[in-house]
């Protein structure tokens, strides 16, 4: 099913070329927007607001419903149409608004509408009375990349929408940004660490498209690209290795889930797949040790072992995992039905119901007396398996002949002694130990002590054998039940039930149940589910990945709430750029990489940050892209680079979880001081960030100071904090002392003077040659410090690299 | 006026109350309260001024604390809440629930529906109350002999007799009290006032946690954890020996003075870096972060400093005695951090797990005995020196655990009680409460409430309330909600015990 790929994009300049040839210029619409009331925005709220109640989805009274388009503009029970296009007059609704006889007047409870909603309204009937639909529920449109009038801007296509925009507001993009700079943002883009200072005057020396399209190659083929977009994913799908909770006890094996993302990512694994296999990996044509550990997808979540109110937590177990599912897959907040229809989106609590019912069979996370048994997968090789069972049956028919004759020599035994050895285990260990021999003749007794020996030989070779392979998954499905709406969410008060579905709003053809095709333990549902999120024409998966790509790259998405493409979201800067970048992901065979290479190609990944006062003024929010976004590195930037600058990172990949070195102070705060942390020794705690151990109660506080999320719930976006925290953990924290010596000690300092000091740290902490200035005042600082706080020059050079990590220039990309 | 508001109601010329709850809010809230890819320092300064009412253009910002005082939507009672945390649970029906029948019925069977650790339960045998109770005050409150000095101030004192929580397991129990859901996931009551209020000193945390020296409550920092919120409104560990707060102290052998010649140079390669860069507020915006890193390090030391407390005041605390050392020293340094401007202060009373907190399974009276022991006399301290100088007014003091603990015994023997959600006790003071008053009341047994029930969202509303906000208007639109600390429903604060 994923086999077949077309690679459109292989080769981003040939398929520019193609395009120019079938742009349109897509004439601007500005005037006609300006007064124009947008239904969407402007109407359907208070539609949804004031009148719902009685004449919505729930309830029709008088044969009036304004929740869809046909039954809004229908003759109501009473004759009268409560909308009539281009007649206001005409129209009975805002008669009925504006009435001022109390029986007359609408809404007859609550709030009037004010006299500005009154005017919106009939502005809207005045023109025309569109009922229009909200942008992201409609299907994706392929629309011409636009000509436009600048040489440079017109050559890729991102950059025409871009230049497109920009200049329909007046304004022009930055110029590029300088080599160093742009070489800088696409390491730490694509991998999360910064290039060296040879690299960088190697660019230099040579920046161009060409030489830059190398360059984004080599860290594409670097395993450390998947450690650090496989870390976006893992935001999303709040991945944690602990339950929270009173014992916050582990997850076994979560880190195989971590692999298997950072692994998906390094091989370019199509997004559809991915998708599939964490979904229905259990469920797919072919089943495997990868597809199984992505099912791990499951069980990221809280769990309480102790739930007050346990039939709750059962669907507060699977509401996380349709809450995740929806926003992070579909964009959309399907969570917010639960208890009530949506009240903004077109998601009535049904649906929320119907798509609950595709998760049916997805099993607790455990249970207090067994923890393991619905979340771990014995996925040991066929080879291991056989051993074990070959070793079993030899350990049973050692036991067997054994037992065979010590029934012989018990026969013979007396009947007290018989009687014993009926009953407890030990009782007949005791009988045998002491009186077999004599009941046996000698040449059945060697016998029994050669089997004796064989039953040592076996299980001796079983406890040699290497430990079954386990993974974190969904290891066991249940059988559906009738899943019902719930009313008001509570469980304890079922209502009308449910089939399995996909949510209206799509306009999917509803799921027939002979589509499901159960496999032995599955009941087939969420492949289907599965499918129909990663099938071509799903009007949100497509739009929501390239959003989250761009995001990644430009610092914030084409829609800027990545999790809500729903009313309630953002509307996209760039709507028709949105629709053009999914559908040639989906072309490309639903390829990061592609992505990648045809988004850093653009001059708009390359613009400089630079803030032009001019600019800023006409849009401050570069709603329009008219810079780069400078940003602050991420947490985990912030540490590997630190480690990287000295040399100590370790950059092995894969493999279990470490545990850094956390002072007293923090494991203080714990029930149960330095529970559930364990030690690991220096080359694992020089490990990148990413496969620190996530555990909920006991987050990392260097990692949480720069903002990394709390794991209990997706996030879309982290927060981008600016916080003396952070100032005190690079000032004061032991992590970074250390660090700040091994940076002294690998700059050799006692081989160099003070200004060679000054110029090898700059250049290792910021890939850089020092400025005459920096050299200047380093080696003031480095010689003050010993002067006037009588410390030995190797301490203040310590010192001095310490200050060079806390520079800006180190915590910031241009 | 409120910038909390929905949407929908943005248009509207009148603003209500009463509306229906409603998953709305406007594009900006939406996009400071997600990051939405705006810098730093304009999402802070978002946080900071945009907060509540004013209409800002997030380019109009420089370097703003997200912390910055933000003004309330109403006249506050309260400007700081001392929180005093019971953790484990104390027994109402020993403390502050006088249930004079239950005399001459130890041992007894009755049949009483309870629900706690050992699942649940149709009845027992009785323990009866271990402790003598006598009336105080002018409003005449049975106080039980466990907390004879915090009897004395019962006139200031409004107990919540008829309090339930929706979870009798200490895990999810503590996420409730503390957060108002038992899911983990959601920012800490502190984290919700300082979101709202901001705080008053720029130099110090807005939301101080101080535990016991027993350990952390179980779930450790999930107790004052901000959630979806960003970690500026997480609480801050304080701890009364050594350097206050986590990175605050440097290394050894590193003076202030040392400090400060690194932050001078690391300032001025900021500055040229920023002279390259003009208009990026976020660089301007971690330059000044230096600065008030610098400062904490003056400021927090000299907050936990008591040496500039006179001997009475030390011994009116109690911390010239072993029993009450720590806790009278926690309860002053509580006090202290009023005084600067800290909003919210939770202090920890047990740690760790069995008879190190108030979780009484086994002996009651060797458990109660010990934790009141420790903090009777530091909490009267604390009410008598915050009136004393004028501070009670202001300082809403609230007391009690996650729940409190049934009537009947856990086993066979012994005097332990099991956990009860279904009826406890808290009780505030000063900060605008009434004094002399206790509301709700629970059966004959205290097994549950049945006169005005009252819910851990209440106790949560009146503390917003108190501190000038709307409980049912302080929201934070997270995963396409408007989340607040209450829940959907509207709330109101407990009006009969306010002033």
């Amino acid at each position: 099913m994923y086999a077949q790929r077309v690679s459109l994009l292989v080769n981003p300049k040939l398929f520019v070329f193609a395009l120019l040839f079938s742009s349109i210029a897509v004439e601007a619409q500005e005037s006609i927007k300006v007064d124009k009331v947008d239904f969407v925005q402007e109407i359907k709220p208070i539609l949804a607001k004031h009148c719902y109640a009685c004449h919505g989805p729930d309830e029709a009274e008088a044969g009036l419903n304004f929740s869809t388009e046909k039954t809004a503009f229908a003759e109501a029970e009473s004759g009268h149409f409560a909308i009539i296009p281009r007649d206001p007059e005409g129209s009975a609704i805002l008669e009925r608004v504006t009435s001022k006889d109390e029986f007359e007047r609408m809404p007859p409870e609550g709030d009037r509408l004010t006299d500005s909603q009154v005017a919106t309204l009939r502005r809207w009937i005045e023109q025309g009375a569109v009922w229009d639909e909200h942008w992201a529920f409609k299907p994706m449109k392929d629309v011409p990349v636009p000509e436009v009038e600048n040489q440079d801007w017109s050559k890729h296509p991102i950059d025409a929408f871009i230049y497109q925009s920009l200049t329909q507001a007046g304004l022009q993009p930055n110029s590029s940004a300088t080599p160093a700079a742009l070489l800088r943002r696409a390491y730490y883009s694509l991998t999360g660490l910064p290039p060296t200072a040879e690299q960088i005057k190697q660019f230099e020396s040579d920046s161009t498209q060409a030489a830059f399209s190398k360059q984004i190659e080599q860290l594409l083929q670097s395993p450390h690209y998947g450690e650090r977009w496989g870390r976006h994913w893992l935001d999303l799908v709040r991945y944690a290795e602990t339950n929270s909770y009173e014992r916050d006890g582990p997850k076994p094996n979560a880190w195989k889930y971590r692999d298997y993302v950072i692994q998906a990512f390094n091989d370019d694994k199509p997004y559809d797949q991915f998708i599939a296999e964490q979904l229905a990996g259990d469920e797919l044509d072919e089943v495997t040790k990868e597809t199984l550990t992505a099912t791990g997808y499951y069980r990221l979540g809280i769990w309480d072992d102790e739930p007050a109110d346990p039939k709750l937590a059962i669907y507060d177990e699977l509401d996380d995992i349709l809450t995740t599912t929806s926003q992070v897959m579909l964009g959309l907040t399907i969570n917010c039905a639960r208890c009530h229809d949506h009240k903004i989106d077109p998601i009535p609590q049904k649906d929320y119901y119907s798509l609950l019912s595709m998760f049916a069979d997805v099993t607790s996370w455990g249970h207090r007396g067994d923890q393991r048994s619905n979340n771990q997968i014995d996925v040991s090789s066929d080879e291991l398996n056989e051993r074990y069972q070959s070793n079993d049956k030899a350990k049973r028919d050692v036991e067997s002949a054994l037992r065979e004759i010590e029934q012989e020599g018990i026969a013979k035994m007396s009947a007290p002694d018989q009687r014993a050895t009926e009953g407890p285990r030990k009782e007949r260990q005791k009988i045998i130990d002491a009186k077999l021999k004599d009941h046996l003749d000698p040449e059945r007794w060697s016998r029994y002590e050669e089997l004796k020996a064989e039953q040592k030989q076996v299980e001796q070779e079983t406890r040699e054998l290497p430990p079954r392979e386990m993974v974190m998954g969904l290891a066991r499905a249940q059988k559906p039940e009738q899943m019902h709406v719930l009313q008001r969410g509570s469980p304890h008060a079922p209502g009308e039930p449910v089939e399995p579905d996909f949510p209206e709003v799509f306009g999917s053809p509803q799921v027939e149940l002979a589509s499901f095709k159960p496999t032995e333990k599955t009941a087939g549902r969420r492949r289907v589910l599965a499918e129909w999120i990663t099938s071509s024409d799903n009007l949100l998966a497509a739009r929501v990945v390239v959003n989250r790509i761009w995001q990644f790259h430009f610092g914030r998405g084409i829609v800027r709430s990545p999790n809500n493409f729903g009313q309630l979201g953002i509307p996209p800067t760039h709507p028709e750029l949105l629709d053009w970048l999914a559908l040639r992901f989906i072309e490309s065979g639903w390829s990061f990489k592609q992505m990648h290479r045809l988004i850093m190609s653009s001059r708009a990944y390359q613009m400089s940050s630079e803030i032009r006062e001019t600019a800023a003024k006409v849009d401050p929010n570069n709603d329009l892209f008219w810079k780069f976004d400078a940003r602050r590195l991420s947490a985990e930037e912030i540490r590997d680079s630190i480690l990287l600058t000295n040399g100590s990172l370790n950059e092995n990949v894969y493999g279990p979880s470490f545990y850094p070195q956390l002072s007293r102070e923090v494991l203080a705060g714990q029930s149960r001081p330095g529970s559930g942390w364990g030690q690991s020794n220096e080359a694992d705690q020089n490990r990148r960030s990413v496969y620190i151990h996530v555990k909920r109660s006991l987050l990392t506080p260097l990692l949480t100071a720069f903002d990394f999320p709390d794991p209990d719930l997706t996030c879309e976006d982290r927060f981008m904090t600016l916080q003396p925290a952070q100032s005190l953990a690079l000032l004061n924290s032991e992590f970074v002392h250390q660090q700040a010596k091994r940076l002294a000690k690998s700059i050799e300092m006692n081989e160099l003077d003070d200004a060679g000091v000054v110029k090898e740290t700059i250049s290792s902490v910021l890939s850089r040659d020092a400025s005459e200035d920096e050299i200047k005042l380093g080696q003031q600082l480095i010689r003050s410090l010993q002067t006037e706080h009588s410390i030995s020059r190797e301490r203040a050079i310590e010192l001095f690299c310490l200050s060079v990590l806390n520079w800006n220039e180190f915590l910031f990309l241009d | 006026m409120n910038c909390w508001k929905p949407y929908l109601e943005e248009t509207e010329l009148k603003m209500s109350r009463k509306r229906s709850d409603f998953c709305g809010r406007t594009r900006r809230e939406f996009i400071w309260q997600t990051g939405g890819g705006f810098g730093a320092a304009a999402l802070s300064s978002m946080l900071g001024q945009d907060g509540f009412f004013q209409e800002s253009a997030a380019s109009d910002s420089i370097s703003v604390n997200p912390l910055a005082a933000k003004p309330p939507h109403f006249a506050p009672k309260a400007k700081s809440v001392i929180f005093l945390f019971m953790y484990g649970g104390p027994s109402h029906i020993d403390t502050f629930d006088y249930k004079p029948t239950m005399n001459g019925m130890d041992g007894k069977t009755v049949e009483v529906k309870t629900f706690g650790r050992g699942g649940h339960r149709k009845g027992g045998r009785i323990v009866e109350p271990r402790w003598k109770f006598q009336q105080h005050g002018e409003c005449g409150k049975w106080v039980s002999s466990l907390f004879p000095n915090v009897a004395k101030h019962v006139d200031d004192i409004a107990f919540l007799n008829s309090m339930t929580a929706d979870s009798p397991i200490h895990g999810s129990a503590m996420l409730m009290m503390n957060s108002g859901k038992v899911l983990s996931g959601s920012p800490a009551l502190g984290s919700w006032v300082n979101y709202g209020l901001g705080s008053e000193n720029e130099n110090l945390p807005g939301f101080v946690v101080m535990l016991d020296p027993a350990g952390g409550p179980i779930s450790g920092a999930k107790n004052w954890s901000s959630g979806y919120m960003p970690a500026t409104y997480q609480g801050t560990v304080f701890r009364s020996n050594g350097a206050p707060i986590l990175n605050l102290a440097p290394p050894e052998g590193i003076s202030l003075d040392m400090q400060r010649q690194l932050i001078d140079s690391i300032q001025q390669a900021n500055k040229t870096h920023l002279s390259t860069r003009v208009g990026n507020d976020d660089l301007s915006s971690r330059i000044a972060s230096y600065e008030l890193a610098y400062k904490m390090q003056s400021t927090a030391p000299e907050a936990v400093d008591l040496s500039t407390e006179d001997e009475k005041t030390k011994t009116l605390y109690g911390i010239d005695r072993d029993e009450t050392r720590d806790f009278g020293t926690r309860c002053l340094l509580a006090r202290r951090l009023v005084q600067r401007g800290v909003r919210f202060i939770q202090l920890y009373s047990g740690g760790a797990h069995n008879d190190s907190n108030w979780d009484a399974h086994g002996d009651l009276e060797l458990n109660h005995n010990r934790h009141a022991g420790r903090t009777d006399q530091p909490i009267a301290a604390l009410l008598t020196d915050l009136k004393q100088r004028g501070m009670l007014d202001e300082t809403l003091v609230v007391w009690g655990g996650e729940f409190g603990r049934q009537p009947t015994a856990e086993y066979a023997k012994g005097s332990g009680r099991d956990h009860n959600s279904y009826g406890f006790t808290m009780w505030m003071a000063g900060g605008g409460i009434k004094g002399g008053i206790s509301f709700g009341t629970t059966d004959e047994l205290g097994s549950q409430a049945v006169e005005n029930p009252l819910h851990v969202k209440h106790l949560h509303a009146t503390v917003l309330h108190q501190l000038g906000m709307d409980p049912n208007q302080l929201s934070y639109f997270f995963g396409g909600l408007n989340q607040k600390l209450v829940g959907v429903e509207e709330v109101e604060p407990i009006h009969q015990i306010i002033a």
